[in-house]
């Protein structure tokens, strides 16, 4: 993002596809209450292997939050309440809307990349369409 | 004896005596008073039921116009809509 600083923005869209995703989600965004939502987002990534085959990860994910200095009791709360199910509904809906059918789906404006992309591959992907959109503004 | 005949003294009231008459200036004054308060209120009223919208939204997500968490530049030329999973 930083290479393509001022000429993209990246929008995220977390799809839960099943229940134990759909409790890192919400736990993700309760943690963006307290302001730290993108760094519990890479912790999950990175410590995924810890927690991604619980059925019920809520009390590691809690652990997570604690290394990030977050409140892990108003975590837990947040997504026990299960306030934050409508906007993932809501997600989910956009999804399909968009015809996502599995994970990870990019759009880069309406160019839709499915699958793992590496880094290089997105830059290009990224490059072609700054190139399109510069040549339309012409 | 003769009636007395009552002289009729036919009265416009104020109505009929201009019933053309512009209205003047601090009529519309008045007017224009009265719509700018009326228009006051309608965006203050839109102001607060945009606030209370937001007002519990985490800082990152105010101002984006929806409930996505985002990085990179507002309104830039390349948007890129991710769907991941944790898992």
């Amino acid at each position: 993002m930083q290479r393509f600083e001022g000429q993209v923005q990246l929008v995220l869209y977390p799809f839960a596809l099943n229940p134990t995703s759909e409790v890192a989600t919400q736990a993700a965004w309760c943690a963006g209450e307290q302001g730290k939502f993108w760094e519990f987002h890479h912790m999950l990534y990175r410590r995924q292997e810890l927690w991604n085959r619980l059925a019920a990860p809520l009390e590691r994910l809690s652990d997570f939050a604690r290394d990030l200095n977050l409140d892990t009791t108003a975590l837990k709360s947040c997504v026990e309440s299960g306030r934050m199910q409508d906007r993932m509904q809501a997600d989910k809906v956009s999804g399909q809307q968009l015809q996502v059918s599995s994970t990870p789906t990019m759009f880069i404006n309406d160019y839709r990349i499915v699958g793992t992309q590496s880094e290089g591959e997105l830059v290009r992907f990224i490059r072609q369409e700054l190139n399109r959109v510069q040549v339309q503004g012409q | 004896m003769a009636k007395k005949s009552k002289a009729r003294v036919h009265t416009l009231s104020p109505r009929q005596q201009s019933p053309q008459k512009p209205l003047t200036p601090r009529h519309w004054r008045f007017k224009l008073l009265i719509g700018g308060a009326v228009l006051a209120v309608v965006l203050g009223v839109g102001g607060l039921v945009r606030f209370l919208q937001q007002r519990d939204l985490a800082p990152h997500l105010q101002g984006t116009g929806d409930m996505h968490y985002t990085q990179g530049t507002p309104g830039a030329p390349v948007v890129i809509k991710e769907f991941s999973d944790y898992t």
